[in-house]
């Protein structure tokens, strides 16, 4: 019924050299480089754990992108879209992105969906982002509604994926990458003292942090004319998360389009927020609500004050809201609730 | 590294394509591999030396062996004893130094600044910590931001260059030219 295949598949790509990042602390040790199609950055005390803790990030970037990407062809969720549906047996780290995908769906009402990859390919996120021709002439296509993600059933590493259904792990992958990659860089430095990880934006934290928590800026979008001030915040543990339409837009037939989808609709999100940043106990928990409430337009408010979330959110007029405790002032603590959603919910061993 | 691993699937619509990612395997983490120590016995601080030929080691204030009558049992208490008094002062010593070092630490943070995209901090070099950090429950005291949350692709650039005196730390919004990978 099943087979074995252990053949080893060569490299398609290289990793991006990390560079120091001077942030004008010499007690943390800062480094950056591309990864997943954004920036990777890692922050770790004491300084003289970086080497190391750069070596176990590589490894857990490099998983990530070898099990979740769209746009990898030799990834194993390009491999199981070759397939055309069926059944699978997932390596335990994809099942794990897969499974915390399905956990956060099921979190978020179907606010975030990972059967939304055929949705994203009719507006054109088809290719890699920087491929895409940004003012295409031809209309994107018809408006593809997600299938649902309860058709997709995960049995311990088995995949049930009817056909013709497409996953997009985009709204959970890079939290689920920052908290693997957290703890692994907390590990190879025997867990001692303290890291950050952030994915594009999406920040885990490990270990002990430094003194009043991990200073963070919060930003909106590129162009700071359209956009609320940065705010400056201090993370004591877990985890924040930031989701943009200000980012990542492309244009067809004169239309703007952007890739936090509605999986309702198919359609680009067109709520009330540009930007919703989350803090939470896990990146994942994080990704999942900041995406969520973007998606989720007038209801963002409530629902994250159902989840008990600190949350900030931009609207499309540069107003600022906080709600769940998210500090208002400049240099603000933010305290996140103990627990998970996301993780609780993912059961690899079990049915889903 | 990539064949240590097990994948499988039964789904193989293509010849050649039905391989999933490999995967790296289970490898020992970084501080973890080396060997233990050989007897996991650490010489205490002033007993570090190796034992004279006849097996008896020096103890403080007595030196090697002696030439006069064996010690009696009473002296070997009170040669404990003595050990047991330095030891204990020792760790008065070192708990105080401990106490201090922690205290030297434990000063407020210094005040955020406003919301503005460049902050002047600090006098200059010297203000900057000097990359001592507290190993115990605390973390150092850092005041700049380390990493910003924005939406994927919109990177904050942060650099640091000294204007009369005072580090000045720039913080740049840009989308940077990354390629999905």
């Amino acid at each position: 019924m099943t087979m074995t295949m252990t053949r080893s598949v060569p490299e398609l790509t290289a990793a991006a050299p990390w560079r120091r990042i001077a942030t004008g602390d010499r007690v943390v040790a800062v480094a950056e480089r591309a990864a997943l199609g954004t920036s990777a950055r890692l922050a770790v005390w004491p300084p003289e754990n970086l080497d190391r803790a750069l070596a176990a990030v590589d490894d857990v970037l490099d998983m990530l992108d070898r099990q979740a990407s769209r746009f990898r062809p030799d990834s194993e969720l390009s491999w199981l879209h070759r397939g055309g549906g069926g059944r699978y047996l997932l390596s335990n780290g994809f099942a794990e992105a897969v499974s915390v995908a399905l956990a956060a769906a099921q979190w978020t009402g179907g606010r975030t969906d990972p059967t939304v990859g055929d949705a994203l390919i009719a507006l054109g996120y088809d290719r890699d982002f920087a491929a895409i021709d940004p003012q295409r002439r031809e209309p994107p296509g018809p408006p593809a509604p997600a299938p649902g993600w309860q058709l997709v059933r995960l049995d311990g590493p088995i995949l049930h994926l009817p056909p013709g259904v497409r996953l997009d792990l985009g709204a959970t992958a890079k939290g689920l990458g920052s908290d693997r990659a957290a703890r692994a860089a907390l590990a190879a430095g025997g867990n001692c003292g303290g890291v950050l990880v952030s994915l594009g934006g999406d920040i885990a934290t490990g270990g002990t942090p430094p003194r009043d928590g991990w200073p963070i800026l919060v930003a909106d979008g590129p162009d700071p004319a359209g956009s609320a001030p940065p705010q400056r915040v201090r993370l004591p543990s877990g985890a924040v998360a930031t989701s943009s339409i200000t980012c990542r837009q492309w244009r067809r037939a004169g239309r703007v389009l952007h890739h936090i989808v509605d999986p309702r609709t198919g359609r680009p999100a067109d709520g009330p927020w540009q930007t919703v940043s989350v803090a939470a106990a896990t990146c994942a928990d994080a990704n999942a609500a900041a995406t969520a409430a973007v998606v989720a337009g007038d209801r963002a408010e409530e629902w994250l004050a159902s989840a008990g979330l600190p949350a900030r959110l931009v609207s499309r007029d540069a107003a600022v809201r906080y709600v769940g405790g998210w500090p208002g002032e400049d240099g603000g603590r933010i305290d996140v609730p103990s627990g998970t959603h996301v993780y609780s919910g993912a059961r690899p061993g079990g049915t889903r | 590294m990539d064949s240590d691993r097990e994948y499988r699937g039964h789904q193989d619509p293509r010849p050649g394509f039905g391989e999933p990612a490999p995967a790296r395997g289970q490898l020992p983490l970084p501080g973890f591999g080396g060997p233990p120590p050989g007897d996991g016995r650490v010489p205490l601080p002033g007993f570090g030396g190796p034992p004279p030929g006849d097996g008896r080691v020096p103890l403080p204030d007595f030196g090697g062996p002696a030439d006069g009558p064996a010690p009696t049992r009473h002296d070997g208490v009170r040669r404990v004893r003595r050990m047991s008094n330095w030891t204990l002062a020792a760790l008065i010593v070192g708990t105080g130094a401990t106490t201090v070092a922690l205290a030297h630490h434990a000063f407020p943070a210094a005040a955020t600044t406003a919301g503005t995209s460049s902050t002047a901090v600090g006098t200059g070099a010297g203000a900057v910590t000097n990359g001592a950090v507290t190993n115990g429950a605390a973390g150092p005291q850092v005041t700049h931001s380390v990493a910003t949350t924005s939406g994927s692709g919109v990177t904050v650039t942060t650099t640091t260059h000294t204007v009369n005196g005072k580090t000045v730390v720039s913080h740049v919004r840009h989308v940077k030219p990354y390629h999905d990978s």
